[in-house]
């Protein structure tokens, strides 16, 4: 291999259909690339291990995105696939020098170095941050997007499409049930679509080849209309009520299953031993994978190390591909004789050390050979007589974890099984079936009959009333499992755990984190005796693979060091089970920004426009300051359709709304407003808004914009489960909104209607059903802003159309549209409270100077208690309204001192030019409000002098409002 | 550094003894605190007992971050008093407990919430405590990889920065104090559950654990998610109400974040650790439960948020989700008192989303409560007779912003 063969681009176009299968890291392997990425701690090379996007080994950057694993990642033209935390290059990392400090690395090491001085940490910290993380992102990339999320229902889900999983399919399948079967390949069969052995005692099929016995399954599977087939989908996370997590590529889907039969599976993870890390160490399915699914010689000549005949044949398979096998190091002390593999095996002349294990891989960036050593009766190694095997791979079929987590998520119970060596599946819920490999038994026979059974069990469970099968057939194949369990477990021996804590450093347990068996013995002496605080303090398992490579050699380890039986479990298998990125867990960017009927009006006019909740508002379209002036002195036009808008009617109209308001609406007459205030039990302020009865058992009621689903909710609510009559329907959307108001409001608007709007006729909070323009309207005389007005209400889509009559109709009188900015001062200068601008949740009416709202005197209302509770104890602070003394500016939040000390604070505050100079509502405390110095506002850090104003800082007599 | 090449193990394991002192419920940064506080003022006879393992509740759970910037003059000085106190953590306890303080941005996307903020920089430069306001374009110096733009969905306004706010490494604050605590000859007992307390004429008499009677006059309940079920054992009625919280983690990236990330209006909170590991936490769920399972709304709720304020994660992974119980009180204040009916019984609960911050000066005053049997005045507002008397703690002004 050429050594510019790292270049920035790795991945050259694939002119040749023979790459069409490939990933990347098929694809690089072809092309002799042996180190893939280095790793997280010391920087040490790293090759292929799992080839199944199970461990961290492979992670590269493809087209800016970090972390992607190369070895489940379809090769596609003109990819840009670059190593990460490497530097300057993955064949050259400078920063693999710590590799040779490991020595001064132990475990829990930040936590006892950089301690004194103080300042020596934040130093230290800068430099350790950038040695830190592995995948890079582009900061200035945009965003791609393209996901999607999907919501789907069936009666059995089965996660995973092996042997296990396709025969579950179809026996479910064939009893009726609908069937969703889900794999994370791009092909049904499992492992079985990289098994050249053939297979006997498996029924008609026997003697197959496994690639075969795939084939046929998934035949018999696609052929069954009522299994739904999911491939290259992933179940992340399994989440209460049959909730399961599906990624697929960039979608998302939720699907709701009343069953669930988990057919996961095992992985290989790699055995304990010296440079069990280094390149050319690769787990027999790996070794697999590469050759059968992709044609790739994965080495010349193979060391292939296990404990059961997987291993075996696996020798044979890298013979049949004209790979050398230099031995098969089995570490059972006496394998049984009738394989068909031993005979080939010894055909072909390959060794076969039985009782022998491997100690060390020998190489520096690579496997050059093998150390093994003969084991004594008690699996136990015999010193110094180890044999040196050269070879470039060695192949380790030695551990495999089933692939429980989501078991164990589903509700399931897993413990250590000690004759298997591995965490089963205990205790099932009812809902929730296994079958195959994730059940620890590694055995064809025994798969297919667990499969038909756990998918024969599901579909009865789901009629429990018809069943089709017969019980006797169901116990036949009980017992048929019993049997093919029990030979299973008679001739299973795990292999040995031969790794000793102080023999040398580098026997990696956690391959992520760099976690090796010494740093978990020496864990443990410290302290952290249990898995779940070793986890914590040595990191194993919080990497990328999560724990699939480490979770049970390190509890293994733990419990031998702990001498205990407590700790030989793994740690909670917390969702996802398999990384997800955060694209396609948010879906699609959905921004839902409202407009109100009349926006096309103010883009029209060029308004600024501002978010105000969810709603786009007008802000202003000249400058607050001149929108300000046109109302005082003419007349202006504001939107105000985002008001929430109730309708609420029923013969208990009235008691409801005595009910949920402080104030009395009973005695409301027809034709006449009210403002109300909305309380929570505790009296805390919640809402606000008009209330105008338009029949006896009609009320129109409007709530803040923010307010109006809470506002609707919270009336249901009080309605439900009594004996009240109302009901509510929400208008926010169905009506627009506009409010007039100026000394010549008057003027423009009976232009347009018929309805005397006199002071006598229509007077100040009087609310009337009108025509305007032509349009059905409904008018309330109010007066946020201060003068003579009306809210207009119409239909939404007429609301245009209103507007526009409105406009033209003041044209003469110079009238002008205003926003938000403008209604803030206008407001002010009044001092009209707004809900949750000048209110937070501590703010009660009686301290916010509405005392004259709270009707004491009517029957029980929410917050009443809470309220008589402040008045009893005395009032604590007070709203108030006030007025700074010099020309500065204050603003919402800032403090009110009293003696140094902030006692209250600005609630809002802004330039009237009716007052000249800056006015606003602060909350005080009472003896403050009452007292007769001046407020000191923090103002730019210096104190500013403000007097309390009791009246409205314009018209306090109301005059402008009602005239 | 020398304890780099010594193995000593960092607290033993003891046979529980019939009698102590002293007995505290919880193994978590407020209990273990309280412990080593107590050893320091001299009180040794002194048990800690958890029914799981130590930190293995929301000391393992919570998010990690530090501050001190609160919105009340009882909050600001309490909070402020327990950073420092993790800013002197490490020498005091001869353990790097990794503080990172790398400071902390809380956001505002709302005029009220630009307010709001305002509020708390001007109380907290009152109160001497380091946090003020910034807009958009400071914001964007200090934190190049968040979009700031005006094209945001909601854009952000207005950000509270305070600077010794940060992230520390949870789980060595919990095994730091616990080694201080061992090392005076105080008693730490994982795996030992508390089944019931005896009184004796509204005076604490015993324990009953998994492991046995403990007499003991003296209870301090430092339990978290389920505080109001211990004081249940004695009597007392907590007005706690426990809702889950819940976040996730990704994988490991290069470093592209060097401060903490609050948003109110968005419910979410983001920062990056030492690891490179990107930690991204919810607000509670709304609903009330001791169920501790992850749910997938949630999660992608975090995701959508965390991916407004950083669009350019999308494909960042997450590894990991969990939740813990947070202990929420109507004014989002702890309960740090003793209780009037229940003599030797002394509360260090509520502590809501906001416990791990105050966890020093919680077990720091808690002790001094212990040895003085007065109350020391940094606690006087957080008694619970101030749900009787109407005395609430202003937090809950801040409530969405508890982070």
């Amino acid at each position: 291999m050429p050594a510019n063969a790292y270049p920035r681009l790795l991945i050259p176009e694939h002119p040749t259909p023979a790459g069409a299968g490939d990933t990347i890291a098929s694809a690089l392997y072809a092309a002799g690339w042996r180190t893939f990425s280095r790793s997280f701690k010391y920087h040490r090379p790293r090759g292929l291990l799992c080839g199944a996007g199970q461990c961290p080994n492979c992670l590269m950057n493809v087209d800016g995105t970090p972390s992607v694993r190369a070895c489940t990642e379809p090769v596609r033209q003109g990819m840009r696939v670059q190593p990460q935390n490497v530097w300057p290059s993955l064949k050259h990392d400078l920063l693999s020098i710590i590799d040779r400090f490991d020595w001064l690395l132990p475990v829990g090491f930040y936590y006892k170095t950089f301690i004194r001085p103080r300042f020596f940490w934040p130093l230290a910290e800068k430099f350790l941050r950038r040695a830190a993380g592995l995948g890079e992102i582009d900061t200035q990339a945009e965003p791609k997007g393209g996901y999607e999320h999907e919501y789907r229902h069936t009666d059995i889900t089965v996660i995973g499409g092996g042997p296990a999983g396709l025969t579950a399919a179809d026996e479910a399948a064939r009893l009726g049930a609908q069937v969703t079967l889900i794999d994370e390949q791009p092909e049904l069969g499992g492992h079985l679509r990289f098994q050249t052995r053939t297979y006997a005692d498996i029924g008609e099929q026997s003697g197959a080849a496994g690639f075969a016995l795939a084939e046929s399954l998934r035949e018999q599977v696609s052929s069954q209309p009522n299994i739904d087939i999911l491939s290259s989908a992933t179940v992340f996370g399994s989440y209460e009520g049959g909730l399961l997590g599906v990624m697929q590529a960039k979608r998302l889907i939720h699907l709701r299953t009343k069953r669930v039969i988990i057919t996961t599976g095992s992985h290989d993870y790699p055995a304990v031993f010296k440079n069990n890390d280094l390149p050319g160490v690769m787990l027999g399915s790996g070794v697999r994978r590469l050759l059968h699914l992709y044609g790739v010689q994965p080495g010349t000549r193979a060391v292939v190390v296990c404990h059961d005949e997987t291993g075996w044949s696996l020798a044979v398979e890298l013979l049949n591909a004209g790979i050398r096998v230099a031995a098969v190091v089995d570490s059972r002390y006496r394998p049984p004789e009738a394989q068909d593999s031993a005979q080939q095996l010894q055909q072909s002349g390959v060794e076969v050390l039985t009782s022998y294990a491997i100690q060390t891989a020998r190489g520096t960036h690579h496997v050059e050979g093998a150390l093994v050593v003969p084991l004594d009766a008690r699996q136990r190694p015999f010193p110094h007589a180890g044999r040196f095997l050269p070879c470039d791979l060695i192949c380790l079929s030695t551990d495999q974890a089933p692939a429980a987590a989501l078991v164990a998520q589903s509700g399931g119970e897993l413990s250590y099984d000690e004759a298997l060596g591995q965490t089963v599946p205990q205790q099932l819920p009812p809902q929730v079936f296994c079958a195959g490999d994730v059940t620890g038994i590694h055995n064809l026979p025994a798969t297919l009959v667990q499969g038909r059974l756990a998918g024969l069990r599901a579909a009865h469970s789901l009629r429990a009333s018809e069943t089709s099968t017969p019980d006797s057939h169901v116990q036949a194949l009980q017992h048929e499992l019993d049997t093919l369990e029990q030979e299973y477990r008679h001739q299973y021996e795990p292999y040995p755990q031969l790794s000793h804590a102080w023999a040398n450093k580098k026997q990696f347990v956690c391959v992520c984190e760099d976690i090796t068996h010494k740093d978990l013995a020496q864990g443990v002496a410290e302290g952290f005796d249990e898995v779940e605080t070793l986890k914590r303090y040595s990191t194993f398992s919080m990497g990328p693979c999560q724990g699939r490579m480490c979770a049970t050699s390190s509890a293994r380890i733990c419990a031998r060091y702990a001498g205990s039986e407590l700790t030989t479990r793994t740690t909670t298998a917390r969702p996802p089970v398999t990384p997800v990125s955060l694209g396609v867990l948010a879906g699609r960017r959905h921004q839902p920004e409202k407009h109100t009927p009349l926006h096309q009006r103010h883009i029209a006019l060029g308004a600024e426009m501002m978010l105000l909740g969810s709603w786009k508002r007008p802000y202003a379209y000249t400058t607050p300051d001149e929108e300000h002036r046109a109302v005082r002195e003419r007349v202006g036009l504001i939107d105000v359709s985002t008001l929430g808008k109730l309708e609420v009617r029923g013969k208990d109209t009235a008691r409801l709304l005595d009910k949920v308001y402080t104030h009395i609406f009973s005695a409301l007459r027809v034709g006449r407003i009210r403002y109300g205030v909305m309380c929570d039990d505790s009296g805390i302020i919640i809402d606000d808004g008009t209330v105008s009865r338009l029949a006896d058992d009609h009320f129109f009621l409007t709530t803040t914009t923010g307010n109006v689903e809470f506002v609707e909710q919270w009336l249901k609510w009080w309605t439900a489960g009594t004996d009240l009559c109302a009901h509510v329907t929400s208008m926010t959307g169905g009506l627009a909104a506009m409010n007039i108001a100026g000394p010549n409001a008057r003027q423009v608007l009976s232009q347009l209607t018929d309805t005397d709007l006199s002071a006598e006729a229509f007077p100040y909070m009087a609310c009337r059903r009108a025509t305007v323009a032509g349009v059905p309207a409904l008018l309330l005389r109010i007066g946020f802003v201060g003068e003579t007005g009306w809210e207009i209400h119409v239909p939404a889509e007429c609301g245009e159309q209103v507007w526009d009559a409105i406009m033209t109709a003041g044209a003469a009188f110079q009238i002008v549209p205003f926003g938000v900015g403008a209604q803030r001062i206008l407001r002010l200068e009044k001092k009209h409270v707004i809900v949750g601008q000048d209110t937070d949740a501590l703010s009660n009416p009686l301290e916010a100077d509405m005392e004259w709202v709270v009707k004491f005197n009517k029957d029980d209302f929410i917050g009443k208690r809470g309220l008589q509770a402040i008045q009893e104890r005395g009032r604590r602070h007070k709203l108030v309204g006030f007025a700074l003394r010099d020309s500065g500016m204050a603003e919402g939040g800032q403090a009110v001192v009293v003696n140094g000390q902030p006692a209250g604070r600005v609630a809002s505050a802004a330039f009237s030019p009716t007052a000249g100079k800056c006015v606003g509502l602060a909350w005080v405390p009472v003896e403050v409000a009452s007292g007769t110095g001046p407020l000191q506002i923090r103002i730019n850090a210096t104190l500013a002098q403000a007097d309390i104003i009791d009246d409205a800082f314009y018209d306090p007599q109301g005059e402008r409002l009602r005239s | 550094m020398l304890q780099l090449f010594r193995t000593q193990p960092m607290w033993r394991r003891h046979e529980l003894k019939d009698r102590y002192d002293v007995v505290i419920i919880g193994a978590g940064v407020h209990g273990l605190a309280t412990a080593y506080y107590l050893g320091k003022l001299g009180v040794k006879n002194v048990a800690v007992l958890d029914r799981g393992y130590l930190g293995g509740g929301n000391s393992g759970r919570n998010t990690a971050i530090l501050r001190a910037n609160y919105r009340t003059a009882e909050a600001i000085p309490f909070y402020d008093e327990s950073l420092r106190l993790y800013q002197e953590l490490s020498q005091e306890v001869d353990f790097n407990v990794l503080f990172s303080q790398i400071g902390h941005l809380t956001l505002a996307h709302t005029d009220t919430g630009v307010d709001g903020l305002r509020v708390r920089a001007e109380a907290n430069a009152l109160l001497d405590v380091d946090s003020r306001l910034i807009f958009p374009d400071e914001i964007q110096r200090l934190v190049p990889a968040m979009d700031v733009s005006k094209a945001a969905h909601a854009p952000i306004q207005a950000a509270l920065y305070h600077p010794p706010g940060g992230i520390i490494r949870h789980d060595a604050v919990v095994w730091g104090y616990a080694r201080g605590a061992d090392r005076m000859g105080i008693e730490i007992h994982p795996h030992t559950e508390v089944q019931a307390i005896d009184t004796d004429n509204g005076q604490i008499s015993a324990v009953h654990t998994s492991r046995g009677r403990i007499a003991t006059n003296i209870v301090v309940n430092a339990t978290s998610g389920w505080c109001s079920t211990v004081a249940r054992m004695v009597d007392v009625d907590l007005p706690i109400v426990s809702h889950p919280l819940q976040a996730c983690v990704t994988e490991p990236l290069k470093p592209f974040l060097d401060k903490v990330i609050v948003s109110a209006t968005l419910h979410v909170y983001v920062n990056q650790t030492d690891r490179g590991e990107v930690v991204i936490g919810a607000e509670i769920d709304p609903y009330a439960s001791y169920n501790s399972a992850s749910t997938l709304p949630t999660l992608e709720m975090m995701a959508a948020h965390a991916l407004e304020l950083f669009p350019v994660l999308e494909e960042a992974r997450v590894l990991r989700q969990w939740s813990g119980i947070c202990d929420m009180t109507p004014d989002f204040s702890p309960i740090i008192s003793t209780v009037p009916e229940v003599r030797g019984f002394i509360l260090n609960v509520g502590w809501g989303t906001y416990g791990f911050k105050a966890g020093p000066a919680g077990g720091k005053t808690v002790a001094e409560l212990i040895v003085t049997h007065k109350t020391p005045t940094l606690i006087e507002p957080f008694g619970l007779t101030r749900f009787y008397d109407d005395c609430l703690v202003g937090e809950k002004a801040a409530a969405a912003v508890s982070h």
